[in-house]
């Protein structure tokens, strides 16, 4: 029998435990319930998407992210629908969202990460000087993302934009030492992903940068014993020299789009 | 046995006929590929007694640091037959606080006399004024080439005498506006009153740059500037005076000028034009032929960003229309990519710089059409390059200067000193060698014009008279070279020297189609266009193969339309507005 005292305990645990356990479950049906919430608003801009409603997309793009900022692939979409219209104003949209967006979760990386490429999207369509700014704020971004969460999406896309600076910034160290960790974290994972060759293209392209082509096809090689049937790898060890510093130099410059669009990120995943 | 012998004598002349048939053919062939494969342009500025030195302009105030670097222009040229003998000279610009302005005066077998001094043109620099520029034009129809010396400061209006000898007539012009701080100067007649207008591209604002009253003279911005000098127009009143009727002709500007051309882009009898603007939107003006203009640059160009630096005009495509050719600036850190602007002759054009091949020529200055081979299609050569100096690179600078949050660019005190170091320097001039139309090849290397030195201008003449045309590049901060063509084609030629009947009196702005059995091509008398230089006032057409043209129309400035049949190529003629017949130049020298 249990004393009063013994009562008064298990009475009182009793009582910290529903609350508790009713605390939990109104925040994981709040969790749910937000969940739900950005689901379907997800499903509804991509409805609107489809209809070739793009503006009414960007609304329910925008919605599902107030309710769940972290989720890569909402803010994905939504940006590639901002691309698809293409117009200064829905680019100034879409950064001036994530920027309240970031105000609202300053811990949330994927927020910061979508940010970052929000400035990308936008650079093809400023002129030269404000590209070089843009692309600027756009690693300051990626950083903070990569302050957050060390991940191989993090380096390998700093990494990647360092590469569009011309050598005389000095970056290009830098980008070969995300893309050097990007690698190793993309070796660590249990199952090897198509897009994992990325960071070894890069890589390669880094070396190129500083005037070392050997170093660079040594990579490329490399990494075709990897990724026998990369496209990317089999182009550029294909090439001479001449034929791939002018494939570089176009590929790098700096006011074409880059491709920002992570669908393969999920897509594999589904086969 | 006598047969065989016989036979004998035979096979061996044979044998030998044949071996030297083949040595013969060997020779020749190897001949012509020499001839194919050496350089088609000289350098013969030192024998031609050309060879100064242009100095940049230092400032003594508290920009200084960064003044000279960014003033690192001056260097100009204006090819000019001042003396009227159809030997083209040269009027050549220094920049440094003593430096003299040259004018060689054209001895005819690439030989020059520098005659500035005596003829009272040399001294375009001072304390507060700094050449940057020249042309050379009648402004008041006495048939002689005067000569407008631009500068950051004050032009200078020099009347020419008829004697060798030029007076100063700025200010009696009308022209002596301090601090337009003017870049270049073109001259053609908008408003169809017969005499020649005076456009004038202004870079800086309005500020004496030499004691600066505001350090806020800078551009604000490196897309959008519009605190610079914009364009001044200055109607000729035909009494020997201008009036300022930016306003009234519907113009008025406040982007960073570089340079200005005109042409009759729409074939309407009226010259329109060309705005080419750093750090932002160039403008491009239609001619409404009431004395006004309409800015269509949104319709026919659409809107820029980048840093024009260059016009000129011509149908490089054969096409009938005149299509324009713009530099920008292309580095490894900021690929603008030239424009190359085809006409598509309803009021548009596609910029076809990146099909044709002609997107990067560097940090571009003059850019010229010139038909080097004489083959019938417009080749181009531009020059570039803006500092060529020490190791260190100024654009790491430039990068942390823009990079810094709210920063005042307009602020001349925000910018980093320049120094000795280098910004896009070293660069290759390039030579256009147009395939036909729709593709062009860089031959500089093959002909020897692929200078590192910091060009700026180029001016275009055939100051030989023998059919070729030849080049003048002045350079930033050195020597200029003067490309003699030696080129070996047998392909023809004809040029036309045009007389009109009004103040006009080159007639700048006449159009001239000539029609061989192939094709018709058009070009027009130039008023000046091109950064930092003016070419001859000649209309220079290569023929090809063509000796002979079946048809030559000239439509003049007043209108009135001519035309002379079967006319014979490799001639130079005058073409006198009225007059029934062409007469051949004969050369005095």
């Amino acid at each position: 029998m249990p004393t009063h005292l013994t009562r008064i305990i298990i009475v009182g645990v009793d009582s910290f435990m529903k609350r508790l356990i009713l605390m939990c479950l109104l925040l994981v049906g709040f969790d749910v319930a937000y969940a739900d919430r950005a689901k379907s608003s997800f499903e509804a801009a991509n409805k609107a998407r489809d209809t070739g409603d793009l503006l009414q997309a960007l609304d329910h793009y925008e919605a599902a992210l107030n309710s769940e900022p972290n989720n890569l692939k909402y803010g994905n979409d939504y940006r590639q629908a901002v691309v698809q219209i293409n117009q200064v104003e829905s680019y100034e949209r879409c950064i001036a969202f994530f920027e309240k967006l970031t105000t609202q979760h300053t811990k949330i990386p994927n927020v910061w990460m979508n940010f970052g490429y929000a400035y990308v999207d936008k650079i093809p369509v400023e002129g030269a000087i404000t590209q070089v700014l843009l692309a600027n704020t756009a690693l300051g971004y990626f950083s903070k993302a990569l302050e957050l969460e060390d991940s191989w999406l993090g380096h390998y896309t700093r990494g990647n934009s360092y590469l569009y600076w011309p050598a005389i910034f000095g970056r290009t160290p830098l980008a070969i030492e995300d893309l050097e960790k990007a690698i190793a974290l993309s070796e660590k994972e249990k199952k090897s992903r198509s897009f994992h060759v990325r960071p070894y293209v890069g890589l390669g392209e880094a070396h190129w940068r500083l005037d070392d082509v050997t170093k660079a096809r040594e990579i490329w090689k490399s990494a075709a014993k990897r990724f026998p049937d990369n496209e990317d790898l089999k182009k550029r060890l294909s090439m001479d020299d001449e034929a791939l510093t002018a494939f570089l130099t176009t590929h790098f410059e700096p006011g074409k789009r880059v491709n920002t669009d992570l669908n393969i990120l999920w897509e594999e995943e589904q086969q | 046995m006598g047969k065989r012998m016989v036979s004998k004598h035979v096979c061996y002349t044979g044998c030998w006929i044949f071996v030297v048939a083949v040595i013969l053919s060997w020779a020749q062939v190897a001949a012509e590929d020499n001839i194919s494969q050496a350089a088609w342009f000289k350098d013969v500025s030192v024998s031609a007694g050309i060879d100064f030195k242009h100095t940049n302009r230092s400032f003594d105030n508290a920009y200084g640091s960064i003044m000279e670097g960014y003033t690192a222009l001056g260097a100009a040229v204006a090819v000019g037959d001042y003396n009227a003998d159809g030997f083209d000279d040269l009027f050549v610009t220094d920049s440094k606080e003593s430096g003299k302005n040259r004018l060689y005066r054209n001895e005819g077998g690439f030989t020059f006399t520098e005659v500035g001094e005596i003829a009272g043109v040399a001294d375009g620099n001072d304390a507060v004024n700094a050449s940057a520029n020249a042309l050379w034009f009648d402004y008041n129809g006495d048939r002689r080439l005067d000569l407008l010396v631009v500068r950051f400061g004050r032009n200078l209006l020099y009347e020419n005498q008829g004697d060798g000898t030029f007076k100063e007539v700025s200010k009696r012009a009308g022209l002596s506006h301090p601090y337009l701080n003017c870049i270049v100067a073109i001259a053609f007649d908008y408003d169809l009153d017969q005499d020649l207008d005076l456009f004038l591209g202004n870079y800086f604002q309005a500020v004496n740059l030499f004691n600066p009253s505001t350090s806020k003279f800078f551009p604000e911005s490196f897309e959008t500037a519009n605190n610079g000098g914009g364009v001044t127009l200055y109607r000729n009143n035909g009494d020997g005076t201008f009036e300022d009727v930016t306003d009234a002709a519907g113009i008025r500007l406040s982007g960073w000028t570089l340079d200005l051309g005109h042409a009759d882009v729409d074939h309407d009898g009226d010259d329109d034009f060309y705005v080419a603007a750093d750090f932002g939107t160039d403008r491009f003006f239609l001619n409404q032929g009431d004395g006004t203009f309409v800015d269509v640059t949104e319709q026919s160009v659409g809107i820029d960003t980048k840093k024009g630096m260059n016009t000129d005009w011509g149908d490089f495509n054969n096409d009938g229309l005149f299509d324009l050719f713009v530099t920008n600036i292309t580095d490894e850190y900021m690929r603008e990519g030239n424009f190359l602007w085809q006409n598509n002759g309803d009021g548009t054009f596609s910029d076809v710089a990146r099909e044709t091949g002609t997107y990067d020529t560097g940090w571009g200055w003059a850019g010229k059409f010139l038909d080097f081979d004489n083959d019938g299609w417009l080749d181009l050569f531009t020059v570039n390059g803006w500092v060529s100096g020490g190791k260190a690179n100024y654009v790491v600078d430039i990068f942390e200067l823009i990079v810094q949050p709210g920063i005042d660019l307009s602020d001349a005190t925000n910018w980093p000193p320049m120094g000795d170091k280098t910004l896009s320097g070293y660069q290759e001039n390039v030579l256009f060698h147009n395939q036909g139309g729709m593709l062009f090849k860089n031959e500089a290397a093959r002909h020897q014009v692929n200078s590192k030195l910091d060009g700026r201008g180029v001016g275009v003449a055939d100051f030989d008279n023998d059919g070729r045309l030849d080049m003048y590049v002045s350079n930033a901060n050195a020597k200029p070279f003067l490309y003699r063509n030696v080129q070996p084609t047998e392909n023809h030629w004809v040029q036309f020297m045009l007389e009109g009947k009004g103040v006009n009196s080159a007639a700048i702005g006449a159009r001239i189609w000539v029609t061989t059995q192939e094709q018709t091509l058009v070009s027009f008398v130039n008023g000046g266009n091109g950064f930092a230089s003016q070419s001859t006032q000649k209309v220079h057409f290569g023929l090809g193969e063509s000796d002979r043209l079946e048809n030559v129309r000239i439509i003049w400035p007043s209108g009135k339309e001519q035309e002379f049949k079967n006319v014979q190529a490799d001639q130079i003629y005058l073409a006198v507005e009225g007059e029934k017949s062409l007469s051949q130049f004969k050369s005095k020298k």
